[in-house]
């Protein structure tokens, strides 16, 4: 406590220091105060009632817990008694009677393997390279195994396209995995409706007998199933309509890029859309694309993009432009973000063609009087005009445009219209942008999804009666297709539908089979998404529960018999596939075998590129697909819906993964639900504010969905994430957020995402959405002064760092002599040499883009549970990292500054100072630890950290969260053994990844050496897809560690309060012209 | 009450209670401490191995078996397999030997009784001890004279914390090969075992 006093008095002492004049005087930053709350330095906020300086959430923020996690629990729901509560007691009886009898001694039994597998080391980890399937991407992963079960998936290096990174689903897929509400064992459902569980051979001979039956009487037998990027798969479903020729196959995914290819197809005449050389782009100009976030790779992007984000790789930055109506993480890390209409962008874009080709004559198509003609009328000064653009921004994006021409690059988001597209082809054919068109390896696409027109004849083949059998290949079209496509309704009259499925979900629910699959875990297969490498998926787990994989049910279908099955049939095919294709040229069997299994241990093989049909290497653009898009896109009077995808549930697949629901949303921090995202001056002419529903229309339909005001929206602009609101689901996402699904229409005059037809209603009602963006805000009473200017972001401009790289010093010149003296009162404590290791970590702000994938990394890594939607809302998330969202400027047009915050590892850690049971104690190499046997639950050290890093056990919150579902014996399976599982009562926090550091302690140790920095990664560092996170030794003078740590960007947080944290954060460059202006709140 | 007979009361008897029931707990509490600690726990196994036998009489390196004990947290027990190598050959006639092969033929794994158990909020690490030259009979007594195996070590956080300190003097018998290693003071943080 004396430590703190004295800090304190050191802070207090120098009140006087804050004065207006002196308050921000850094050499690139110029800041005018001009409101009176505008005292906070840069004017960084989190929340509306951050900004408006709310009374309770000041008071809140003093208060040394928030309200809601103080709260008791409601002991209704406590003391219900449930049938799993019951069987805990009943169990838990039981063994109190029976520990009574037995031998106090006795320490349970060792079970080794009868015959251990050559491979297993009892203790430490065994990696398998795989495939990811949760979308269809197919990211290479490799998947740490202990003792035979999956515990964490993280990136295959091998991998050419995701090198070694996933996103969020892939990391939390364990979870999907063991969820004890998979299907076990196949069900019929006699009449559609009464479920009874029925062995595969009685379902295989009863299908096998239809599906003949529908064949021979010429009836079609419809396979619904998504993106299919797996060779053998293909080649499966081709057996499958050769076996049964009245089979027809319809692949649909609720996102694609159909309005891209389509408009690459008409522009270039080839299908696929090239890939793009992102880390060549010296500009670049989003149009509502998020390709950091939703669209496209993005694992691969983000980190092409950082590459130009680095400061010390020597390579210069790039410039993002974003221009959009949502908020997207993307536009949230762009240099410049202009707030545009959604449903103006095209004609912003025919704006910049008109610049540049009638203009600026740039370009052999200024001469071509067809565009030139097309192009009259779109004037960019008048436009920024009208839409309040700053002129500025405009001057500067077009003279960066066409100083960067062949180095720039111009990305439309995947929701705009075709007609927009093309446009874009255009623009950046004229810009010479063609060049970071990526020529030798292309996407493939082994089967195009189904067009609009083969869909409508599915839905009316079924209503005809012409279809006698629709077999929902691990596909949920139910939920997924528009309301008004009437798939829903036919599907009911179908003689026969199958779903095959690994949990139940809406198409489900209408059929009269539904076939428990394999997870990705427990599964066999190939994949090609790119023209030179194949990659490969193997089980690392036999079947948790009796079923079998997808493509093993059809291939006993197709082999026409029950007893063809054995579960490694598929096994056999994919290998057989494999000879004669891709390792066609290894003939003899011996070779085959080595070439194979090479291929199963690196995950991915390559292949020579063979281009696609009709691809020809030079592509030129046909001026007549612009002359003749009949532009459909312009402002309506009307809302602008967009419907986007959400980052952590896809296309709502995972709504039962507990982990990825929690996760909150980048830029909105809402956990646990979707919303509609409004504009503030859309909620003060509607009078809405966060919480209160409405009802939206669109062509499509309509939806009643809570609105939540998100600062920097466009006017006008509603934004929903699909992937909720799933009606037939397990316990965890059942009926969570709103199925915005209903707002789609079969046939929209834009494109399926997007609607500028829409009408909103306030309803009355009210429904709560939780959102973490103000949840453990700084504040320390005694630091009043200081808040004022605390810096926990800072940052400056590219260029002004490049004339002064030492800008974050020259900062503090706002100090004079005698307050920097006085700010170097030392601590009371003795300062402990940290000689040798001392570990500490450095987080680049100009890398970290806000996506989350760490926090997810960090809860499968450390075991954390998931606590859900109440206690998320009482502020009571476990999860060890968080990543702060920061805006600054006003709220109609703020900028975001991301920081992922997590144990500092302080020196002189202010929580050891006042634990009374020592429970949390410094470790020689730098580590503040936790010792959760010793800790007794007194929150002193929370109540004590600064940082607001210390989570704390309310409940056992594995049984405290929808019935206890964690607490099933198959989550046990899930938990990493290298680390505790926590219970009630105890404090809990990063650890540096402890487990990680001790596994190098252990092969330091075995290889005779000394452990090295450089040799550990931790959870959240692997994850990092942009590698923002590095980790090391700060002792280390060698590693490439030191340099960053010691780095002229480098700053930590709060360092005023001398605790001396081991974290290090690079401070964020914008690489703008000049700092805007502040303008000050209102 | 008469006042005598309070007075007796408070100055005698209950004071000679509280002596006595002071005094049982404290001879209890230090005469029970080995056997709560497990000291002496000598399970019967499911069959009867002998230690003695096999690593004292015939010299079988303890790593034969417990081969992961250098390379992981844990000292594994060996499975049926291991056994199995000798054992299709030798002595297929005794009837241990025969429980065994049955085990081993039908695929069913032995099941062990466990002699010593640090708790689940430790984290022991055997490769760390074996490769700094501890030897096994530090922690586990000269299992090679045991027929059957039993704890002959205190196994508590104080035990531990005693070596950590003072190796010197309480670690005496170094793996043979590795005396040249330099012996240091464990860690004493508590991260250093609990995570």
């Amino acid at each position: 406590m004396l430590l703190r006093e004295i800090q304190d008095r050191t802070i207090m002492d120098n009140k006087e220091i804050k004065t207006k004049e002196n308050i921000i005087q850094s050499t690139s930053v110029d800041f005018k105060d001009n409101s009176p709350e505008a005292e906070k330095d840069i004017n960084y906020w989190q929340s509306f009632r951050d900004l408006y300086n709310d009374p309770d959430f000041i008071n809140e923020k003093r208060k040394e817990f928030a309200p809601g996690a103080l709260d008791r629990p409601d002991e209704n729901s406590i003391s219900k008694l449930s049938r799993r509560k019951f069987l805990a007691l009943l169990s838990a009886s039981a063994a109190v009677a029976a520990s009574g009898c037995s031998n106090f001694r006795e320490k349970g039994e060792f079970i080794p393997y009868n015959k251990k597998p050559e491979e297993v080391t009892l203790g430490n980890p065994t990696y398998y390279a795989s495939t990811c399937t949760g979308c269809s991407s197919a990211c290479g992963i490799l998947i740490k195994t202990m003792e035979g079960r999956p515990i964490k998936v993280d990136g295959n290096p091998d991998h050419p396209v995701s090198k070694g990174k996933v996103c969020a689903i892939a990391q939390a897929s364990v979870m999907s995995l063991y969820d004890p509400e998979r299907l076990k064992n196949p069900v019929e459902r006699v009449n559609k409706t009464s479920p009874k569980e029925v062995s595969w051979a009685e379902i295989d001979d009863k299908i096998i007998g239809e599906i003949k039956k529908a064949a021979s009487g010429n009836k079609e037998i419809a396979i619904v199933t998504h993106t299919i990027n797996s060779p053998s798969r293909k080649k499966l479903l081709d057996e499958f309509k050769t076996t049964y020729p009245s089979a027809k196959v319809y692949s649909y995914e609720l996102f694609n890029e159909s309005a891209r290819n389509s408009a690459w197809e008409k522009c270039y005449g080839s299908k696929v859309y090239p890939l793009i050389k992102w880390n060549d782009a010296k500009v670049i100009l989003s149009l509502e694309s998020d390709f950091l976030g939703t669209e496209g790779n993005k694992v691969e992007t983000s980190r092409l993009y950082t590459e130009n984000r680095d400061a010390f790789n020597g390579k210069e930055f790039n410039r993002l432009y974003a221009v959009e109506g949502n908020t997207t993480v993307t536009g949230m890390n762009a240099d410049y973000r202009m707030i545009l209409r959604t449903d103006a962008i095209e004609e912003f874009v025919m704006c910049l063609l008109n610049e540049f080709v009638s203009k600026q004559r740039v370009s052999a198509f200024a001469s071509d009087s067809g565009i030139s003609s097309k192009l009259s009328g779109n004037n960019l000064g008048a436009f920024a005009e009208k839409n309040n653009l700053s002129k500025q921004v405009i001057d500067h994006l077009v003279s960066d445009l066409k100083k960067n021409m062949g180095s720039s690059y111009i990305s439309a988001g995947s929701m705009l219209p075709e007609s927009t597209h093309i446009a874009v082809n255009l623009l950046n054919e004229v810009l010479g942008n063609t060049k970071l068109y990526v020529t030798n390896v292309s996407n493939v696409e082994l089967i195009p999804l189904s067009t609009k027109a083969e869909l409508e004849s599915l839905v009316s083949g079924i209503r005809s009666g012409n279809t006698s059998v629709v077999i929902h290949f691990d596909s949920n079209p139910v939920y997924h297709l528009p309301t008004d496509s009437g798939y829903a309704e036919a599907i009911k009259n179908v003689p026969l539908v199958i779903t095959i499925t690994e949990s139940e979900n809406e198409s489900a629910e209408v059929s009269n089979y539904v076939l428990p699959v394999n997870s990705m875990f427990e599964s066999w297969g190939d994949f090609q998404t790119r023209n030179n490498f194949a990659s490969l998926q193997q089980p690392v787990i036999a079947p948790l529960y009796n079923t079998r994989q997808k493509e093993e049910i059809l291939l006993t279908w197709i082999k026409g018999t029950k007893d063809a099955f054995n579960n490694d049939i598929y096994h056999q095919y994919v290998m057989d596939n494999w000879k004669g294709t891709v390792l066609s040229k290894f003939t003899s069997e011996a070779d085959f075998k080595k070439a194979w299994y090479g291929g199963l241990n690196d995950g991915v093989v390559s292949v020579s590129p063979v281009s696609a049909a009709g691809e020809t290497s030079a592509v030129t653009f046909k001026p007549e697909s612009f002359t003749t898009n009949n532009s459909k896109l312009t402002q309506s009077s009307d809302y602008v819906v967009i419907l986007t995808k959400s980052s952590s549930l896809g296309d709502g697949r995972y709504a039962n993964n507990g982990w990825l629901q929690e996760l909150p949303k980048s830029v909105s921090r809402v956990a646990w639900d979707n919303f509609a995202a409004i504009s503030v001056q859309t909620s003060k002419a509607l009078d809405l504010k966060q919480d209160d529903i409405i009802k939206i229309t669109t062509s499509g339909g309509s939806l009643d969905i809570p609105v939540f005001v998100q600062p920097g929206i466009a006017e006008g602009v509603v934004a929903v994430e699909l992937g909720y609101g799933r009606s037939v689901c397990g316990i965890v996402g059942k009926d969570v957020g709103f199925n915005g699904n209903k707002l789609m229409t079969q046939n929209p005059a834009l494109s399926s995402w997007m609607y500028n037809d829409a009408k909103i209603s306030k309803t009355g009602d009210a429904y709560e959405i939780v959102t973490t963006q103000d949840h453990y805000a700084f504040d320390e009473p005694l630091y009043k002064d200081i808040q004022y200017r605390r810096e926990i972001i800072q940052e400056g401009t590219y260029l002004g760092w490049k004339e002064n790289s030492n800008f974050l010093e020259d900062r503090h010149t706002k100090y004079s002599e005698e307050e920097k003296a006085k700010l170097k009162v030392g601590s009371i404590n003795k300062q402990y040499e940290h000689t040798g290791l001392k570990w500490g970590m450095v987080i680049d702000l100009n890398k970290c883009i806000g996506c989350n994938e760490c926090v997810a990394a960090c809860s499968v890594e450390n075991n954390i549970p998931v606590v859900g939607k109440e206690q998320t809302k009482n502020h009571r998330a476990m999860q060890w990292m968080r990543i702060d969202r920061y805006y600054s400027g006003t709220p109609e047009a703020p900028k975001a500054s991301f920081q992922p915050m997590l144990c500092q590892h302080c020196d002189f850690a202010p929580c050891e100072n006042v634990c009374p049971v020592a429970a949390t104690t410094h470790s020689a190499d730098g580590i503040n630890g936790m010792a959760y046997n010793r800790c007794v639950g007194t929150r002193y050290c929370s109540n004590n950290c600064p940082y607001k890093v210390r989570r704390f056990n309310y409940f056992n919150f594995r049984d405290h969260f929808r019935e206890g579902i964690q607490q099933e014996e198959s989550f046990s399976l899930m938990a990493n053994p290298e680390v505790t599982v926590r219970s009630r009562g105890v404090m809990e926090k990063c650890t540096f990844c402890l487990q990680r550091i001790m596994d190098e302690r252990q092969m330091a140790i075995q290889e005779n050496r000394l452990p090295k920095g450089s040799n550990v990664k931790t959870a959240c560092q692997e994850a990092c897809n942009t590698n923002a996170i590095s980790f090391g030794d700060q002792n280390d003078k060698s590693d490439n560690f030191y340099k960053l740590n010691n780095s002229s960007l480098g700053y930590s947080v709060l360092e005023e309060i001398k605790v001396k944290p081991n974290i290090t954060y690079l401070a964020k460059l914008r690489n703008v012209y000049e700092m805007e202006k502040e303008e000050g709140h209102h | 009450m008469k006042n005598f007979l309070l007075d007796y009361n408070l100055k005698v008897r209950i004071p000679i209670l509280v002596f006595v029931v002071l005094t049982v707990f404290v001879i209890t509490y230090y005469a029970s401490y080995a056997e709560r600690q497990g000291v002496g726990y000598m399970p019967p196994q499911p069959i009867a191995y002998s230690h003695k036998l096999h690593a004292g009489d015939l010299k079988i390196d303890c790593r034969y078996c417990h081969s992961d004990v250098e390379k992981s947290r844990q000292a594994n027990i060996p499975s049926a397999s291991v056994c199995m190598n000798c054992h299709t050959q030798a002595r297929t006639d005794r009837p241990e030997i025969i429980k065994l092969t049955e085990y081993y033929n039908k695929g069913i794994p032995i099941e062990w009784k466990r002699v010593h158990r640090v708790p689940d909020f430790a984290y022991f690490n055997h490769s760390v001890h074996v490769n700094k030259g501890i030897d096994c009979s530090n922690c586990h007594g000269n299992v090679a004279e045991m027929e059957v195996v039993e704890q002959v070590k205190d196994f508590s956080m104080r035990a531990c914390l005693d070596c950590h300190r003072n190796p010197q003097q309480t670690i005496k018998n170094i793996s043979v090969g590795k005396e040249d290693l330099k012996i240091n003071t464990g860690p004493t943080n508590c991260s250093a075992c609990h995570r």
